[in-house]
């Protein structure tokens, strides 16, 4: 009967996605962890450096430093390891530090270098992109051994 | 505060402005600054394959409260106001919250400055209530003794007078200048120091790079005039000579000079016949122009006791001319 077998496809199909849901929720062999420092440029005896300090008191001009801490904690390599971390309201890539390799300009739709990307001003015209521009950053490792840990880190002024 | 676009690196402007309109160079100007109180908060998301399932993770999120930054900018509007000794002056200024919350301020006119000629008298200070940029008395604000304007919201702007009063005897020309300076209510000092709790939205404040303090001076310039008054005589008699004899008659002439940079007002000359001499009927004029002798419409009026003439507002720099003859008894 051309019913009861669609009927029964979708139970199945049902069923696939629920075990594959489950095994994925189930394994979690992965653990992320964000803080937020500040970067308090100190200049003593002539010589400027960056200190970080917890986010005590913050005005708008500061330097944050966002950091996520990856770590697999599980028995198997995972791959295509990708973290996204959309840009918080508020804040705008630090141009004077490092900018991640890839970062989105239209909230995270197409990715790309800095330099590599354009975006369209209220006239309609074409322009490079700049830090303010980015909407997401996103860091891309091909794989995290097991018992592997790091951290990703990206600098944003508070606007 | 600061403008992170300042942070651009040259070589990155100049590679964009090497293939690019000029007008592209420019670095977009970001909104104004994030409000006291907003929360900046921050969540990484991770993917990845493990085997043949592929999974999602969330970090924890984190949470930054901005505070408030005091930060203030005061801009005279008054230059060279033309003003006269024993009169009263308002003086505007504008002053900015060019921090990120709301926030009053301590509002200080002082009159003494260096290189002043002279000091007016503050008498008070007053918001522009209706926003109109003039003063309106009884409509705008006068803020008492020692206390501060309204909330000013972040990145908007109050317009406030100074009223003076200008000494009386200043000479034409002279200038003053009168310094106002506001001061954030929630403090001010070194741009850094915070002050814990006190900031809008419930966080820190934090004095900026105004050290949440700032001044302006307007200026003002006495305008005066005074009048000098030249008069002569020509006697011609009735043989063509210039000896007075009777019958002889003399034409007066004053001349009214004004001068400074301000005018005078209700200026009238005024004059007697001399004794042994007759006014001589019509003969009244000034800057050459007829005047009747009746005390009507005109500027002038002459009788047998003198003349008057009328000159109303006379601006400095003018000279004005009054004529009219006698008759030697």
């Amino acid at each position: 009967m051309a019913i009861h077998d669609a009927v029964r496809a979708a139970l199945l199909f049902l069923a696939a996605s629920l075990a594959s849901t489950a095994s994925a929720e189930a394994a979690q062999p992965l653990e992320l962890h964000s803080d937020v420092k500040v970067d308090k440029i100190i200049v003593a005896e002539g010589q400027s450096k960056h200190v970080l300090s917890e986010p005590d008191v913050v005005v708008p001009g500061d330097r944050l430093v966002f950091r996520t801490a990856y770590s697999n904690t599980g028995t198997q390599e995972v791959t295509d390891f990708v973290v996204t971390n959309p840009l918080p309201a508020g804040v705008a890539l630090d141009p004077s530090a490092t900018v991640p390799a890839e970062v989105s300009v239209d909230g995270g739709q197409t990715w790309g270098h800095l330099a590599a990307l354009f975006v369209t001003d209220a006239a309609g015209a074409k322009r490079p992109a700049q830090a303010s521009d980015v909407t997401h950053v996103r860091w891309v490792l091909k794989s995290v051994k097991a018992g592997e840990k790091g951290e990703v880190t990206f600098n944003a002024i508070v606007r | 505060m600061k403008n992170p676009t300042k942070h651009f690196s040259h070589r990155r402007l100049g590679a964009a402005c090497g293939v690019l309109p000029f007008l592209l160079c420019s670095a977009p100007a970001l909104a104004a600054g994030v409000k006291a109180g907003v929360l900046i908060e921050n969540t990484a998301t991770a993917t990845y394959t493990s085997g043949t399932a592929t999974g999602t993770i969330q970090s924890n999120k984190v949470t930054v409260r901005v505070d408030e930054l005091l930060d203030v900018s005061v801009a005279g509007l008054t230059s060279s106001l033309a003003a006269t000794g024993g009169g009263q002056a308002v003086l505007a200024y504008s002053i900015v919250n060019t921090g990120n919350g709301p926030e009053a301020f301590n509002l200080v006119a002082v009159p003494a400055a260096v290189g002043n000629d002279f000091d007016v008298v503050v008498n008070s200070i007053a918001i522009d209530s209706n926003d109109n940029g003039t003063y309106d008395p009884g409509v705008d604000q006068v803020l008492g003794a020692g206390a501060a304007t309204p909330l000013i919201n972040a990145d908007a702007s109050l317009k406030v007078f100074v009223l003076v009063t200008v000494p009386s005897e200043v000479a034409d020309g002279k200038t003053s200048q009168v310094t106002l300076t506001a001061t954030a209510v929630t403090g001010s000092g070194t741009p850094g120091t915070s002050f814990t709790g006190a900031g809008a939205g419930g966080g820190d404040a934090v004095v900026g790079q105004s050290g949440a303090r700032s001044s302006a001076e307007d200026s003002l310039r006495v305008e005066a005039a005074t009048v000098s008054l030249t008069k002569s005589a020509t006697l011609l008699n009735q043989f063509g000579g210039s000896t007075p004899i009777p019958g002889a008659v003399i034409t007066y002439r004053i001349d009214a000079a004004v001068s400074g940079s301000g005018s005078v007002g209700n200026l009238v000359v005024n004059d007697v016949i001399p004794a042994g001499t007759s006014y001589e009927p019509g003969s009244l004029k000034l800057d050459g122009s007829a005047l009747t002798d009746a005390a009507d419409s005109d500027a002038g009026a002459a009788s047998s006791a003198g003349i008057a003439v009328q000159l109303g507002t006379a601006a400095g720099g003018s000279t004005r001319s009054v004529t009219f003859k006698v008759k030697i008894n």
